[in-house]
């Protein structure tokens, strides 16, 4: 039982940091393939991917996600692929 | 080891305590909204695009952080409201002066012209349209929706989005039991709750405006069941 409840915490703990990798390098990505786009959508874009970043930096993972979904949703109307 | 598994378990479990949501802050935040609409419809998007960026941005992430049910921080919410409110005059100032067309230079003798003052009327929108959503519950006393409730809504997402000209209202009511002001409040809190679900879906802020009534405007007998059931509505306003 109690390694089944050890078992459990380590993948919870994982999966969170695990998330807030994926923000990161998304936003990476985002930002450098918007370089040089000045148009709304990529300056929304990487407004929201900043937020997303200072969410997960203070571990509100799944916010940091759905930001993170919204800049993205930007920078593909801004062009990015 | 277990002591802190446990202890982080905790932590994590007590930060989802809920908060209310004042209803000046719901005002604050239609006050951005109406501030970044002035903006777009000065073409901020196109000629002052960092600025009216940086204002919907920051009105996504003050609606977030009144909303966020993990803490109540009113000074720094303000601060955001401030700041969405002052990136989108921004916007709206720099959007006049980038998208006015130089004008062509005419010699004409100096005269004085006397301008009568401006005065800005505001233009209260026109409801053209009411929808009663029907499925759209929310649990007892809370502005949580219920899941059965998504259903209903992921319908509404579906028709904005294929109507991006129209702009809505999500407008909320109560029955007449309890006081006055506590479900004025109720109905504002799930006019948000449910305008929320719209921008985590992809629709645009700036289409969406949340209003709670309370009890009034009853649509039916609020002295049966039958009929407070009915009292207790969202509605969908199609404004002009």
């Amino acid at each position: 039982m109690k390694k089944i409840g050890f078992i459990c915490a380590a993948i919870f703990l994982y999966a969170n940091s695990a998330m807030a990798a994926g923000v990161e390098d998304r936003s990476t990505k985002l930002q450098d393939q918007l370089n040089g786009n000045h148009t709304y959508d990529a300056y929304l874009a990487r407004a929201l991917a900043s937020i997303a970043e200072d969410e997960k930096a203070q571990h509100d993972t799944g916010v940091a996600q759905a930001f993170m979904d919204l800049a993205e949703q930007h920078a593909q109307k801004a062009g990015m692929k | 080891m277990k002591k802190i598994l446990l202890l982080a378990a905790v932590a994590s479990v007590s930060a989802c305590s809920t908060h209310h949501l004042p209803s000046t802050q719901i005002s604050d935040l239609d006050e951005v909204r109406a501030a970044i609409q002035q903006s777009k419809d000065a073409h901020a998007e196109k000629c002052a695009p960092e600025f009216q960026a940086k204002a919907v941005a920051t009105m996504y992430q003050a609606a977030h952080e009144i909303t966020d049910e993990a803490g109540y921080h009113p000074e720094e919410d303000a601060e955001l409201i401030q700041q969405a409110l002052s990136y989108a005059k921004k916007a709206r100032e720099a959007a006049k002066t980038n998208c006015a067309k130089p004008k062509p230079v005419v010699q004409i003798a100096p005269r004085i012209i006397v301008k009568k003052p401006v005065v800005q009327k505001k233009v209260k929108p026109v409801v053209l349209e009411v929808i009663h959503l029907k499925g759209i519950h929310f649990e007892s006393n809370s502005d949580q929706l219920t899941p059965s409730s998504t259903a209903s809504l992921k319908h509404v997402v579906e028709t904005l989005n294929k109507r991006p000209d129209i702009r809505v209202e999500v407008a909320a009511y109560t029955d007449s039991r309890g006081k006055a002001a506590y479900n004025l409040a109720l109905s504002k809190k799930r006019a948000q709750s449910t305008m929320k679900y719209l921008l985590d879906h992809g629709i645009d802020a700036t289409r969406i405006s949340a209003q709670g009534y309370g009890e009034v405007n009853p649509i039916a007998d609020n002295a049966s069941a039958e009929g407070r059931a009915k009292n207790r509505r969202v509605e969908l306003h199609i404004l002009k």
